[in-house]
């Protein structure tokens, strides 16, 4: 394998639709770049640009193997669990920021309700006071 | 040694409403097809103190264990021993610390270690992963034998 250019980070590696379904298309066989684009909807140079990302994350390797150069994520046993959970977090990373930065605090939200319990209670303490 | 898998990345928002959509709302977030039912509307649980367990419970009040709470500390950060589809004693390390940032924004840092412990014992987890992580990881288990 290739010395990395530049270590990219998994998480962003993995916050692509479609470089999730290539680990997962890798994770059953090797592929060729043609391979993965005939199961994907893109286009072979945008297959090798996403091969290009996660190989920089350390989650694929690349091998020549006669005339067809093979991408697979390598390394079995812990290794390949650990790689696995890479994914796995990626994807839950990505759920997590939109749904926390779609939702408001439940302690804030609660808020208003509280005030119109509030506001629905005062009459009777304002009568008497 | 094998390196902990170290994930981090922002949220526009307080630590304090990460670390409850983290652990009170995971049921609305958490990718479904990472439970261990598969079910949809199954529920996840985090009990909220060192030594309390989390689990999945489907709709029809089955329960699956994921893992047991190690450090609890809201809203910097919780650590547990994680051993979904495997046997507590295969547990791996998941460590998240939610870290303040300027402008109501949270770094989320996860570490997920223990794999050299996974090693030693890889294939009795990667069998007890077939039922709970069909699809993905049995074949990439079985490329791993070959």
């Amino acid at each position: 394998m290739k010395a990395k250019r530049r270590i990219a980070d998994p998480f962003d590696a993995l916050g692509n639709q479609y470089r999730r379904d290539i680990v997962e298309l890798l994770a059953r066989k090797p592929h060729s770049v043609q391979e993965i684009a005939d199961q994907l909807p893109i286009s072979r140079p945008a297959v090798s640009r996403h091969l290009s990302v996660l190989n920089r994350a350390g989650l694929v390797s690349d091998e020549q193997v006669g005339a067809r150069r093979l991408y697979r994520l390598d390394e079995p046993g812990a290794e390949a669990a650990r790689r696995y959970l890479a994914q796995v977090w990626g994807n839950v990373g990505v759920r997590f920021k939109l749904f926390a930065e779609n939702t408001r605090p439940r302690k804030r939200s609660r808020g208003p309700r509280e005030l119109t319990a509030l506001r629905t209670a005062g009459p009777r303490s304002s009568r008497g006071s | 040694m094998i390196e902990p898998l170290r994930i981090s990345f922002e949220v526009a928002c307080p630590p304090d409403h990460a670390f409850e959509t983290w652990t009170e709302r995971a049921s609305a977030w958490w990718p479904p097809q990472h439970t261990m039912s598969h079910q949809p509307g199954a529920e996840i649980v985090f009990e909220p103190r060192p030594g309390g367990r989390i689990f999945e419970r489907t709709p029809q009040g089955e329960e699956f264990e994921w893992g047991e709470i190690v450090r609890w500390d809201p809203p910097r950060g919780l650590s547990y021993r994680w051993h979904i589809a495997t046997d507590p004693a295969n547990a791996t390390e998941v460590e998240i610390v939610f870290r303040e940032m300027p402008g109501s924004t949270t770094r989320i840092e996860i570490e997920h270690g223990g794999w050299d412990r996974l090693g030693e014992i890889g294939q009795a987890w990667r069998d007890a992963n077939r039922a709970g992580w069909d699809g993905v990881l049995p074949p990439y288990a079985e490329a791993a034998r070959s």
